[in-house]
């Protein structure tokens, strides 16, 4: 049970970003021990004071969290109880309620404290410019449109890099492995992955043999991407090139 | 230009229609455009989670194309029947206030109407976010492919999004229907369901969320009375707002928060389930229990249908929001039952998440059915 709670104390932890030293989670609970003292209206202390502490009682509770994990047949979502706090609600609300008077100043103040504890959303690593409507890299635009079918539809080989954006763009192009591949943690394992990515240098004859089975019509590698021979020893032609990706077309699978 | 009518259609115009016909069984001081809007959406996407869960369960071919024509029937039929409604009993309520916009802000001072423009610049700030910078997700692959999927190739989660293989119903996410109708969408309006979702969606969930913080700011703050306003009420909300922005944009503490969610996810489900239905409900528990003049039960009884609305709608998000949102119906209504002293409150709430105790069910039989199969 203490192993229990431990966990659902690191769950927490990492939930308010307190291993990058973000410190929102202080502003949360003392407005919450304010509100507890100060909220005199019955009904909003059901909603913002009872309500948020008993979630938080049941949070930290072993036998619930045993009783979560094993309804749901999932631990990794645990986290997601503590959506339910709506912790910049009830924050926002405390602060106006604390400063009153002087609710302007407060604001700014609280502002301050948000800005210095919480952290800026968009200097994330995963946002970046948008390229196109579709907010996907353009190379992998370029390449849908160049590969796509008129109809019906074809397998591709693409690599890790486009394997999140090349269905997103088109249904009609499919692909042996997915993004599930790339999840170590998921502990999942294909062959057609293992001879794509994980080799340091290609082999081509397996590497042919195993796309031929799908069979994928086209293949698309990073121009620096070792092979032990080139592909088009094997039956294929490059048919374009979009920025450092090539992209092979399997001749003798005729599809197009 | 038939795409942005199309967007107008189905994105303003029917949940705003639609929203009439719960919006007529409410109290009159309630039935402002904004809420009408908010009933809209969450009973719009009650329907659709009626009408697509059982056709996923039981249709396996071109189940979309069924899924679809029948939601778009109810929902064309729900938004004349809440027009007609509304103009019969001439229930307007409170909206024609929006008309009288332009008096609302002449009665503000000069620095309620700067707080406004600063939330106004900050929600501002966070639109054009949204459509000029990418966000990227892994799960991505998943749900924008699903929505992908049901517009091209009109078929609901028997083709794994990840590869295109077909398989049979992907029980763990075939509940969450609330990528169709983003597909659903999509198709009617003839926009590409990628660019729907990245570009479009943030445009409209992002105010949406807004609208709920507001009616709730609203009601923590907003009395209509000349002493609130001596007290500066109206500014306690747009403060109160300027923080609400605040908190989304610096809430980023993890990729976990809901914040981190709202802004980067903003058209996935569970995105939609953590920052629109949860404070949605919690919003509807002040809308039921906040001690104001609670009206007869004829004119709440909009409320608890959009209570039950809300419920559904958490399912057709997520299918653990649903479980999510029990728990939270369950402890409010606790609390709430306590302070009330009236058990009451208890079946109440109860009855509201009878949807969920049906989703589950659904879940389970379709799920786990075939072990009781000889």
């Amino acid at each position: 049970m203490w192993g229990i709670f431990l966990e659902s104390v690191v769950i927490f932890k990492n939930y308010m970003g307190f291993h990058q030293h973000r410190y929102l989670a202080f502003l949360y609970l003392g407005i919450l021990l304010y509100l507890w003292f100060a909220e005199k209206d019955r009904h909003r202390r059901a909603v913002f004071v009872y309500a948020p502490t008993l979630l938080l009682v049941m949070f930290f509770c072993p036998l619930f969290r045993k009783l979560f994990v094993r309804l749901l047949d999932d631990s990794e979502t645990y986290y997601r109880l503590l959506w339910l706090l709506q912790m910049s609600l009830v924050s926002a609300y405390g602060v106006i309620r604390l400063c009153a008077a002087h609710r302007r100043i407060g604001t700014a103040l609280a502002c301050l404290l948000i800005l210095f504890g919480g952290d800026y959303v968009y200097d994330s690593e995963h946002i970046s410019k948008a390229e196109n409507a579709y907010h996907l890299p353009q190379e992998t635009v370029d390449i849908a449109e160049m590969i796509e079918p008129q109809e019906g539809r074809i397998t591709v080989l693409v690599p890790a890099d486009l394997i999140y954006y090349i269905r997103q763009y088109s249904s009609n192009i499919e692909l042996p492995y997915g993004r599930e591949m790339l999840i170590s943690r998921w502990a999942y394992h294909h062959p057609m992955y293992e001879a794509m990515e994980e080799a340091e240098v290609i082999e081509t004859e397996t590497f042919v043999e195993l796309a031929r089975e799908y069979p994928c019509a086209y293949i698309i590698l990073k121009e620096d991407r070792e092979t032990t021979e080139p592909l088009t020893a094997y039956g294929y032609e490059v048919y374009g090139q979009v920025d450092e990706f090539v992209i092979y077309r399997d001749l003798e699978t005729g599809m197009e | 230009m038939i795409q942005i009518a199309g967007i107008l259609f189905w994105l303003v115009i029917i949940p705003f229609c639609i929203g009439l016909l719960p919006a007529g069984f409410m109290p009159e001081d309630e039935r402002k455009p904004g809420i009408v809007l908010l009933a809209g959406y969450f009973t719009m996407w009650a329907v659709f989670g009626l009408v697509t869960i059982p056709v996923v369960v039981f249709v396996r071919y071109d189940n979309f194309i069924l899924a679809s024509r029948c939601f778009m029937a109810l929902a064309i039929l729900g938004a004349a029947a809440g027009v007609w409604l509304t103009y019969r009993r001439r229930r307007f309520g409170r909206l024609r206030e929006w008309m009288s916009f332009a008096d609302c802000i002449r009665e503000m001072s000069v620095a309620e109407r700067i707080e406004w423009l600063l939330f106004l610049l900050l929600l501002g700030f966070q639109l054009y976010k949204a459509v000029a910078y990418a966000s990227f997700d892994g799960d991505d692959a998943y749900y924008v492919a699903a929505s992908l999927i049901a517009q091209q190739a009109d078929t609901m989660y028997t083709i794994l999004p990840l590869t295109g293989r077909h398989t049979g119903l992907d029980i763990r996410h075939a509940l969450a229907v609330f990528p169709m109708w983003v597909a659903f969408v999509a198709q009617k309006s003839h926009i590409h369901a990628t660019i729907l979702s990245h570009t479009i969606m943030p445009l409209v969930l992002i105010p949406l969320t807004y609208l709920v913080y507001y009616e709730i700011g609203r009601l923590l703050f907003g009395r209509p009375d000349r002493q609130a306003k001596a007290e500066g009420s109206g500014e306690n909300l747009s403060l109160f707002m300027i923080l609400m922005a605040v908190f989304q944009i610096f809430g980023n503490v993890s990729i976990y928060t809901n914040e981190t969610f709202f802004l980067t996810r903003t058209w996935q489900g569970k995105a939609v389930a953590g920052s629109l239905v949860i404070p949605a409900l919690l919003w509807l528990f002040l809308l039921l229990y906040s001690g104001r003049k609670k009206g007869a039960a004829a004119e709440r009884a909009g409320i608890w249908l959009l209570l039950v609305c809300v419920n559904i709608t958490a399912g057709i998000c997520s299918s653990i929001a649903v479980f999510l949102v029990s728990i939270l119906m369950a402890v409010a209504a606790f609390c709430l039952a306590i302070v009330e002293r009236d058990y009451k409150v208890l079946f109440k709430m109860g009855a509201a998440c009878i949807p969920n105790a049906f989703y589950v069910l659904t879940y389970l039989i379709v799920g786990y059915g075939y072990l009781f199969k000889q």
